[in-house]
């Protein structure tokens, strides 16, 4: 019963603990976001490139730079793609977010919902939320080439809450004008 | 994992629906436009970073229009402005796709035709950023990064060569491998 209650009990504050991190990411990236508002039209098309994930992501670049056996370059290296990782995830994240946002916005005014889809969708939006937050805390601990697989995930994760939320793409557009800095 | 591929530009979407490219007489012009350029100007550069390079030197600095006489003779400016919008997001698509290993000797081919000294060459690039300037308008911000990313990390590895090669001349061993 107790090692019950500490298990759940860990388990709620490292979803809280991730939950934060992505929040505090999200202010640190606030002035990204606005100078981002230019490029929100293609936001969309972002979220579809698998490839970009994979490249990101790699393995096989890291293992060119660990051929050189130069630490200076392995230094580099991981700064740098730990850089756009992170540029990958909030982005990825914050788009997700919108839609969201857009599509509640949308659902009060629908009168044939869909509990159960709706459900469905906002249990892969948090799923997406914690992957993001775990993406972000394990890239600054071991670097993006150790975690394809879970970018890949969410990279999906993120085209079917896309797919999902069809109205979202032209909603978006008039949500984005409520959204703080944006003109 | 599966390697997926970057969708080409021209493929999936050459002129977008509202675009006033988008009568069909017009895009026909577009698209031959287009063959034209990959036929007669860009086949003849040698390598994607070269042929990116020069695809942005035909575009404006201030305006962000695309210039190129001789096309724009044979097919009208606004068919040879969507023509080179969309062969230079191509190329940088296509740029984005490659593996550091693959950028790394795209990026030694140009130093080479480029005849400039390697070392100067290296300093210069890492010092002013002109490949900056490469980058195409109106393409996602995270391929941006990637590309900035992955070509400063390209110049270091050409760098860390160079030094290498500089300090151990029987290192040339190295050579062969950069154009491999």
């Amino acid at each position: 019963m107790m090692s019950t209650a500490i298990f759940v009990a860990v388990a709620i504050f490292l979803v809280l603990f991730l939950l934060l991190i992505m929040r505090h990411e999200e202010v640190d990236e606030q002035e990204s976001v606005q100078a981002d508002a230019s490029t929100r039209h293609e936001c969309r098309d972002a979220l579809q490139h698998q490839e970009l994930v994979f490249r990101i992501f790699s393995r096989e670049d890291r293992e060119f730079i660990l051929l050189m056996r130069s630490p200076r370059l392995q230094r580099i290296y991981q700064e740098e793609r730990r850089k756009v990782a992170l540029h990958w995830v909030r982005r990825t994240s914050r788009e997700v977010s919108r839609i969201m946002r857009t599509h509640r916005l949308i659902a009060r005014q629908s009168r044939n919902l869909d509990a159960g889809a709706e459900a469905r969708l906002f249990f892969q939006y948090l799923q997406l939320r914690f992957i993001c937050g775990l993406l972000v805390l394990l890239s600054k601990t071991f670097g993006p080439h150790a975690l394809p697989d879970l970018a890949s995930y969410a990279g999906e994760l993120s085209q079917l809450i896309g797919r999902a939320v069809p109205d979202a793409a032209a909603a978006n557009h008039v949500a984005s004008s409520g959204i703080p800095g944006t003109p | 994992m599966p390697r997926p591929q970057i969708t080409s530009h021209r493929q999936e979407s050459p002129v977008p629906h509202d675009h006033p490219m988008s009568n069909p007489a017009r895009l026909v012009t577009m698209n031959n436009a287009y063959d034209d350029l990959l036929r007669r100007t860009l086949s003849s550069i040698q390598s994607d970073l070269a042929r990116l390079i020069y695809l942005a030197s035909t575009r404006d600095y201030n305006s962000g229009v695309y210039h190129h006489e001789g096309l724009s003779a044979r097919y009208g400016p606004e068919s040879t402005r969507v023509a080179l919008r969309a062969a230079h997001k191509d190329i940088f698509y296509k740029l984005i796709g490659l593996s550091l290993e693959e950028l790394v000797n795209e990026l030694e081919i140009y130093v080479r035709i480029s005849r400039e000294a390697p070392t100067g060459f290296i300093h210069t690039w890492q010092e002013l950023e002109p490949y900056r300037v490469a980058v195409p308008m109106e393409v996602d911000s995270t391929m941006v990064q990637l590309f900035l990313s992955n070509i400063r990390l390209a110049l270091e590895v050409l760098r860390f060569r160079q030094e290498h090669r500089q300090a151990d001349p029987s290192a040339s061993s190295l050579q062969p491998l950069l154009g491999r």
